[in-house]
């Protein structure tokens, strides 16, 4: 797997698709978190950014073989590993902005609640921010998964899908996502950073499971 | 590996592409598939090598395997070195050994020059070796190579026939699609056609020495016993047409390809047997296959050398022989074990 990771990591990079994603990531922070904004509200939005970074990852890196050389690395690791290898690759290229933006909240904000009048300690809101950022992270990743290859097949309709399963993953308040920036968001009104235990806890079976049964559904497709 | 009752199809109301399909592919086999364009030849190799699972039906006992497709895309942003030492190791190896095989097998197939290039910047044929190369470095038990030969230089496709050969010589099992069909004519051990998606023994010319028309090129080695009557080592690769003569040697007859392996096994076998000649065979037999290959424009692969080989006069200074009989075009792997078998002796 460690192989398949490196392989994966440097098609990745050569390839410069990374690129597009991340910046875009970037100009979010940029524009949505201006220096001095709220902590809390803060955090809550670079997490829901993340969602579409990892989303338009994922399907860079299930995409970037050409058919040929996906073969060549199917036969010789097996169509579920080189498929799962595809979607952890994007999951960890993801992790270095997130931590970055993370980092970048954590330095620009302003440690006070929404009505800047209670002050956040700002050590336990960085744990809750790099939280919901996991669980943005892992859901973007499993929905990216899903709504690619070898589910959806062609461009038009996995990037349709890929932009509807961002909305739906922040809109309803089922959604583990939606759960942890709605969590951070009321947080901010009243000043206090609430570590989001259960999204956290239901977003790591969620997107395993999701990207098991893609993986699963790779082996039998091709 | 066997493949039992296997079916494919695309989608759920698809029609079968391949259907009913029984295959047994034993270890140390040579097994050719034919068939029209579109007929599942490729569906076939594909589900062989696990990219596809078939819809009905199972293949059981999948060794480690490697693919070549028929068209390698450029479109990937390594070196060819690069990717062959990333290929290298989701094959197994260890880093450096993956390096180190890369640059071998790149040397094999005259790309060692390219070995710096980008993908993207290698011409056809050049990436074609690289996807050769790829499947080789590792050497898999089950090679599955999917029309390998097309964009290769007549060279590299010497060097394929050999590489093939020696992979069955070692034990392994390779599966081929080719279009051509004296592509290793007479050194399959089992010939498939497959038509209307069902799959069938196609006729082989089994008994290959008997037409040596139909055999292609072949290669006879006269060998020395190490002792007085010595028997010859068992599983000789290429299952050589093997003549004892009265005085105790034996002259073996193996299509071209196999030649190198041949000369290896007998050299590397214990007690060591002592080459005295290698000679395309004489006599109307050389005609065909060396006259019938070098009519043909873009011939001259296999035999190039072997025909030139025949020039060796039999007979002649039986240590003499030893050294340049093996070499020409032949890799060098097989010259060493001469040289050190003849240094042994």
């Amino acid at each position: 797997m460690i192989a398949l990771l490196r392989y994966q990591t440097g098609l990745l990079l050569g390839s410069h698709r990374w690129l597009p994603p991340v910046l875009l990531y970037a100009g979010f922070l940029v524009v949505g978190v201006g220096a001095g904004s709220p902590v809390l509200d803060a955090f809550a939005f670079a997490a829901a950014a993340l969602l579409p970074l990892t989303v338009w990852l994922t399907r860079v890196c299930v995409t970037n073989e050409p058919p040929a050389a996906r073969s060549c690395v199917a036969t010789a690791a097996g169509p579920a590993r080189a498929h799962l290898a595809a979607v952890l690759t994007a999951a960890l290229v993801a992790l270095p902005p997130a931590l970055a933006g993370t980092a970048f909240v954590a330095l620009f904000s302003d440690p006070r609640s929404n009505d800047h009048r209670v002050a956040v300690d700002l050590l336990p809101a960085t744990a809750c921010g790099l939280a919901a950022a996991v669980v943005c992270l892992l859901l973007g990743t499993a929905v990216g998964a899903v709504c690619n290859r070898p589910v959806l097949h062609g461009t038009a309709l996995p990037v349709c899908a890929g932009l509807l399963g961002c909305v739906v993953l922040v809109v309803p308040a089922l959604s583990p996502a939606s759960a942890v920036v709605r969590g951070l968001v009321a947080g901010s009104m009243s000043g206090t950073a609430a570590m989001p235990w259960l999204p956290l806890g239901a977003a790591i079976p969620l997107s395993a499971g999701l990207v098991a049964a893609v993986c699963h559904l790779a082996a039998r497709r091709g | 590996m066997r493949l039992d009752g296997v079916g494919r199809r695309y989608g759920v109301r698809g029609p079968w592409v391949v259907r009913g399909v029984d295959l047994d592919l034993p270890q140390r086999a040579l097994v050719r598939v034919e068939g029209a364009n579109g007929s599942g030849k490729s569906t076939l190799l594909r589900l062989c090598a696990g990219i596809d699972r078939p819809t009905t039906g199972r293949i059981r006992g999948r060794p480690r395997t490697a693919y070549v497709p028929e068209r390698f895309p450029p479109a990937l942003p390594f070196t060819a070195l690069g990717y062959l030492t990333h290929l290298g190791r989701v094959h197994g190896l260890r880093g450096p050994a993956a390096a180190r095989a890369a640059g071998v097998w790149l040397e094999r197939f005259g790309a060692a020059g390219h070995a710096g290039t980008p993908l993207s910047a290698l011409s056809k044929g050049t990436s074609q070796k690289v996807a050769v190369a790829q499947a080789l470095l590792a050497a898999p038990e089950l090679l599955v190579l999917d029309e390998a030969w097309t964009g290769l230089d007549a060279a590299a496709r010497g060097e394929l026939d050999r590489a093939v050969a020696e992979r069955v010589a070692d034990g392994a099992t390779v599966l081929f699609v080719d279009h051509d069909p004296r592509r290793l004519a007479g050194a399959a051990d089992a010939c498939h056609r497959i038509a209307d998606g069902r799959l069938r023994p196609a006729p082989q010319p089994s008994d290959a020495a008997d037409r040596p028309a139909e055999a292609g090129p072949r290669v006879t080695v006269h060998a020395e016993p190490p002792g007085a009557g010595g028997e010859l080592p068992g599983e000789l690769p290429g299952r050589p047409v093997t003549v004892r003569e009265p005085d105790g040697t034996a002259r073996l007859t193996v299509p071209a390809a196999y030649s190198d392996a041949l000369l290896r096994a007998l050299l590397t076998a214990r007690p060591p047997w002592h080459i005295r000649t290698v000679a395309a065979p004489a006599g109307p037999r050389s005609e065909s296959p060396a006259g019938g290959c070098g009519a043909v424009p873009d011939a001259g692969e296999p035999d190039g050398g072997t025909a030139a080989l025949g020039a060796v006069p039999e007979g002649s200074a039986p240590r003499a022989a030893t050294g340049p009989a093996p070499a020409g075009s032949a890799s060098p792997a097989v010259t060493s074990p001469a040289g050190t078998e003849g240094g042994s002796r």
